[in-house]
């Protein structure tokens, strides 16, 4: 049997035709949970790298889990809108569906670990004169997850194309689709930060106002204001 | 487009190198169509033939300063680039494959030499060009700008092959954004492995420091201007 993963790179046509047809749904959900936790480990690794091992163990660790948590707690309301919207899917399909664009997503950052650890390694070494090394490996850093996450969803894509209903619908359920893994992944990305790690605050599994404040907040109060007088 | 199946059956492999990369230029799927068949393609030998490409467009950047800096240029060019494809290997298939792209290990190969010989080919064509501008500009900030823009037109016309043989293997869209990021990462290995253009009289070949590619881009124009500000003083 192929590592798990494998199918997503050569020959997920397989793969697809059985998810359509609604065949080994529960083997290619674990399958694809195992590659996604994998991939988004190693790239976890090296995204913590900046900061020292310490943070490095603990990406390896939280990147998974941002996947992990972002694919189970939008599975439902994906289920529950592609019916709304008239694409009667069983609930194990659109569970392998969802897994499935978060797992090609992360086997793409897998694939640019080796340029995230160069990236990281020729930054200054962190430190309260590091703020502006630190604001472009934040930027880099949230670019390549985030599009990655795009390009995750282009294996959705696909694999949504095979199913039997008119284009439009499927365009308007990838569109839900796309637009809830965005917000929720944010959401639980800010709360299991630091991920680059800040330059003024020490090392943490997770921040003790975790959950005090969304990320939405944060650039509706914090960020916008802040650019606005700029202008 | 010319897609693999356009291709006359069983194109006959070039006798030379040259012969090698004129068909990259003429027929540039005919090199990913033998290595697909079991053809003889010899995507090394074409990687080792392109290496020597980057360092004499190298050496023609190391006018700018002159002297020893052209060994040192001709040196750091294929450096930066063999490992920027390097550093980008494992996206480029990822990326490629999620896409709809079907890899063996002699297409993939094949298709990666390719890319490395249709830039080495246009950084080649581009080398009197880049020759002229270096000899003949004063400032190392106006000497970047054009560097950079010379880099931007050879990777924009090797797209023309990597392109065509991502299509021919049955990928689908998006991986322009594999170039731009190709792009980035050699701006980032160029940082790593300055300076190339220029460096001061005695200076090290290799200047040991962390730091991105804007910053030092930033630094180059800081320095243009505090150059410029002095010379101003010393007149008045």
């Amino acid at each position: 049997m192929a590592i798990p993963g494998w199918e997503l790179l050569h020959g997920v046509d397989t793969l697809l035709a059985e998810v359509v047809a609604g065949r080994n749904l529960v083997r290619h959900w674990v399958r694809l949970c195992v590659a996604m936790s994998l991939g988004a480990a190693v790239y976890g690794a090296v995204l913590g790298t900046w900061h020292g091992a310490q943070l490095a163990f603990y990406d390896a660790l939280k990147l998974p889990l941002v996947l992990l948590l972002t694919s189970a707690l939008t599975v439902g309301f994906a289920w529950t809108a592609a019916v709304v919207l008239g694409l009667p899917l069983r609930f194990g399909q659109v569970a392998v569906l969802t897994f499935l664009a978060l797992a090609a997503g992360s086997l793409m950052l897998a694939s640019l670990a080796p340029i995230a650890l160069f990236f990281n390694l020729s930054a200054p070494t962190p430190g309260p004169s590091a703020r502006t090394a630190h604001n472009l490996l934040y930027l880099l850093h949230t670019a390549l997850v985030g599009g990655c996450g795009l390009g995750g969803t282009v294996a959705l894509w696909k694999a949504m194309r095979r199913l039997d209903a008119p284009l439009r619908t499927l365009r308007a359920v990838y569109a839900v689709w796309v637009v809830a893994f965005a917000l929720v992944g944010g959401e639980v990305a800010w709360a299991l930060r630091p991920f680059v790690g800040s330059v003024y605050m020490p090392v943490v599994f997770l921040r003790p106002d975790a959950l005090d404040g969304n990320v939405y907040e944060f650039i509706f109060t914090d960020i916008l204001p802040h650019l606005a007088s700029w202008l | 487009m010319e897609t693999l199946s356009d291709l006359p059956p069983n194109v006959p492999q070039p006798r030379s190198l040259t012969g090698v990369f004129n068909e990259l230029l003429i027929r540039p799927l005919a090199f990913l169509d033998r290595a697909r068949n079991g053809g003889q393609a010899s995507p090394f030998r074409m990687i080792a033939a392109s290496t020597l490409c980057y360092a004499l467009y190298g050496a023609a950047a190391g006018f700018f300063q002159g002297g020893d800096q052209i060994l040192v240029a001709a040196l750091k060019a294929p450096l930066i680039i063999l490992f920027t494809l390097l550093l980008c290997l494992p996206s480029l298939y990822v990326f490629s494959a999620v896409a709809g792209a079907e890899w063996t290990r002699r297409s993939f190969l094949a298709v990666l030499a390719g890319f490395a010989g249709t830039l080495a080919l246009v950084l080649l064509a581009l080398l009197p060009i880049n020759w002229l501008f270096s000899s003949s500009s004063r400032h190392l900030s106006s000497a970047t700008i054009i560097q950079f823009f010379l880099w931007l037109i050879a990777l924009g016309l090797a797209w023309r092959f990597l392109g065509k043989g991502l299509q021919a293997t049955g990928a689908r869209g998006g991986m322009i954004l594999w170039l731009l990021l190709f792009c980035v990462v050699s701006l980032q290995a160029a940082t790593v492995l300055r300076p190339v253009l220029s460096r001061k009289p005695g200076g090290a070949i290799f200047v040991y420091g962390k730091k991105s590619f804007l910053e030092q881009m930033g630094n180059v124009f800081e320095e243009e201007d505090k150059e410029a500000a002095q010379k101003a003083a010393k007149k008045h």
